[in-house]
């Protein structure tokens, strides 16, 4: 695979790949399928394995057992530097004591590309990332974002095939990151390279991915579409990880086709009996009502305003329930509220293992 | 708005981010006693070495052809009476110095890389059962004779028939951090310790009174100090960098030469440094190892004191003079380094 292919990009195929640090199982089977062009994000809180999968990818750490494959080559046990890469580090591990010139120019360096060609990708490279002005100063005199282009920069010149980042955003401040997070997504369109990104953050992974992999403690959970994950999660875990504030979740029993707790019935039709189950709906899909008339009552905690919306704290049984409410509500001096709560969107999972129940009446 | 025309007293700072006056008095007061007390004997230095024999034994006289006469006469005597022991010394300083210090930080800093890079995990059995092998194939050719080459290939066989199954009975195992420690455990034994058994080394090799004797006996005595020093600085490099050169198509030489090297140029100027003026000053290991020809600038100097003639204190005066000289110069030169390399360093994310 040298340069005849260069820029176009590759599909990358993961087998039952492993990753062991001494005793330690990191990362647990994990197969993925990423086609060429896509743009996959790897979610997970940390210490799931996402970084490791990633650096698995790049070849930065051995892969204990399993395959992987970047378009038809079997690149297991190949060489990062052979295998068509660019990656974006957290740190964007820019070489402070070269100019952001010399920077951006290492990977052609590197590959022994005459001089005159290095300064013209360089400038090119430079103006697609709007870094043109300052090519002659070191990455010490940059802003935070600015850094972050550098290293992008510094990725796109060599046209690689696939594109690995990790955390890029994390270290950048929360405008900015929405800025960038556009950024990228169009410059991932436009170059059409494939991309697998790892983020914790699932704002960042519902706005940017093609699909999303949620990881947790080495294990995939869940594989699908930002809105597959959303609004069909595999388990409690991606239920609660996806959706910010995240899925409310009661626990209680199923008794005669009705999820009961203290104080609460609500009938769910076609539910088979069980003792321990979890019921799960969405901020958005519950609205406050007056006390006594709706689903459930509960303490009022906190109402915040965010600016386009209230969000509502309540206390049940020691658990907290959010409810998203238009601008315009106001929770006055209300001690007891009731909960109505939106039949169509509720969600039934088995509290022990996390899966999820599916009954005619839940989603 | 202007400032309201404060009348501040001596111990208030005019403004922030000034000192108060009285600070700045106590402050320059000391900054100028201390440098009294550092360069007084250095001024004290020049003038003994210009005094007439009579001036100094007479003394005390601070001042140069008020107090005294100044004359050139030890001068004189270092660099016409006794050029050849002057000069020789002076090379072999200079030789020994700065050969020792390339071996120290050429070897010292690659172990230091490997050190902060890669984990060890030596087992503790394979390692004393080698040091032991190494003990009786010792006992053997010194105690009983028996011939060199076979002692040695009895125990290279056994150590390697035997080495993985010893080291499978215990699997205690060191780390970086006890090999670090083991290392800097060297330079906290003191040299008087180990002065005879390294003479007798040198004898018995015969390269007693040469260069090469002190050169590789310096160069061991400070590869300690480079390991600690480079250790502390390869460590403050991200590994991020070099992992991200890896994946630009960067080689190892490529990685270190475009990445680690200059990242750590200032740890090598001040490592180098410290290594230069520790091997220039050494004196108890070259007393013990040179007689004659391999004769250093310590020596010299305390030969002034060794004379039938009683302490020639113009002449050794003018002596340190000289051995100061170059370390200054060094200092100079360096100093620039070391100052670049801490601000380009700062760099995070």
């Amino acid at each position: 695979m040298k340069n005849k292919d260069k820029g176009t990009a590759k599909s990358i195929s993961i087998r039952s790949m492993n990753k062991f640090f001494q005793a330690v199982h990191v990362l647990k089977d994990l197969s993925l399928e990423v086609q060429a062009g896509e743009f996959l994000v790897l979610l997970g809180p940390s210490g799931c394995g996402k970084s490791t999968a990633l650096r698995l990818i790049a070849g930065l750490e051995s892969i204990s057992s399993g395959e992987l494959f970047i378009g038809e080559t079997n690149v297991t046990n190949v060489l990062p530097k052979y295998r068509d890469i660019a990656m974006v580090f957290q740190s964007y591990a820019l070489y402070p004591h070269k100019t952001v010139a010399e920077n951006i120019g290492f990977p052609l360096k590197m590959a022994k590309t005459p001089k005159a060609d290095i300064d013209t990708a360089v400038l090119a490279a430079a103006q697609q990332v709007e870094l043109g002005d300052y090519l002659e100063r070191f990455p010490g005199q940059l802003s935070g974002g600015q850094r972050q282009r550098v290293a992008l920069a510094r990725a796109i010149i060599r046209r690689p095939s696939v594109f690995l980042m990790d955390e890029p955003l994390s270290n950048l401040d929360a405008k900015l990151r929405g800025n960038m997070r556009a950024e990228l997504k169009y410059m991932q369109s436009k170059l059409g390279v494939t991309m697998i990104y790892v983020t914790h953050d699932q704002i960042e992974a519902m706005t940017l991915a093609h699909r999303v992999a949620v990881l947790k403690d080495g294990t995939l959970q869940q594989l699908g579409t930002p809105k597959e994950v959303y609004s069909n999660p595999a388990n409690l875990f991606v239920a609660g990880f996806m959706g910010s504030p995240p899925m409310n979740f009661i626990s209680g029993a199923i008794d005669n086709e009705s999820f009961t707790t203290k104080g609460v019935k609500l009938p769910l039709p076609g539910a088979p009996k069980s003792n321990q189950v979890t019921l799960g709906f969405r901020p958005e899909d519950c609205r406050i009502v007056k006390a006594g008339s709706g689903a459930m009552d509960a303490e009022v905690y906190t109402a915040e305003l965010t600016g386009d919306q209230v969000l509502v704290t309540l206390q049940l049984h020691g658990s907290q329930i959010v409810s998203r409410m238009p601008k315009e509500f106001e929770i006055g001096d209300t001690q007891i509220a009731g909960i109505e709560v939106d039949t169509r969107h509720l969600y039934l999972f088995d509290s022990e293992s996390g899966l999820r129940i599916t009954a005619d009446s839940t989603r | 708005m202007t400032k309201p025309a404060a009348r501040r007293s001596l111990f208030e700072p005019p403004d922030i981010g000034q000192m108060a006056t009285a600070t700045k008095i106590v402050l320059y007061t000391v900054l100028l006693a201390w440098s009294a007390f550092v360069l007084f004997p250095i001024y004290w230095l020049i003038i003994t070495s210009f005094k007439t024999i009579a001036a100094v034994n007479q003394g005390p006289y601070f001042l140069p052809w008020i107090d005294f006469e100044p004359s050139l006469h030890a001068w004189k005597e270092l660099f016409v009476n006794d050029y050849r022991d002057t000069f020789r010394a002076y090379f072999n300083s200079i030789v020994i110095s700065l050969s020792a210090t390339a071996l120290a930080i050429l070897v010292g800093s690659m172990a230091a890389y490997a050190l902060s890079r890669v984990k060890f995990a030596p087992n503790l059995i394979t390692i004393l059962y080698f040091v032991g092998l190494l003990a009786l194939t010792g006992v053997a050719v010194g105690i009983y004779d028996v011939d060199w080459r076979v002692a040695a290939a009895t125990a290279i066989a056994l150590f390697f028939f035997l080495a993985r199954a010893i080291g499978r009975l215990y699997q205690l195992r060191l780390q970086n951090g006890d090999i670090l420690f083991w290392i800097i455990s060297q330079r906290i034994l003191a040299p008087i310790v180990v002065v005879v058994p390294i003479y007798m080394m040198f004898q018995s090799v015969r390269l007693l009174d040469t260069h090469l004797a002190i050169i590789l006996t310096y160069t061991v005595i400070n590869l300690p100090v480079v390991v600690w020093l480079m250790y502390d600085f390869f460590n403050s490099i991200p590994r991020d960098l070099e992992e991200s050169a890896q994946l630009d198509g960067a080689t190892m030489i490529g990685i270190f030469r475009e990445i680690i090297l200059p990242l750590s140029r200032a740890g090598l100027a001040a490592t180098t440094l410290l290594v230069v003026i520790l091997c220039w000053n050494e004196y108890l290991l070259a007393l013990f190892l040179s007689t004659n020809k391999a004769q250093t600038m310590p020596i010299l100097v305390a030969a002034m004191n060794a004379g039938e003639r009683g302490i020639l204190w113009w002449t050794m005066s003018a002596v340190i003079m000289i051995m100061i000289i170059p370390v200054v110069i060094m200092a100079i030169l360096l100093q620039k380094y070391i100052a670049k390399g801490i601000l380009v360093g700062a760099v995070k994310g």
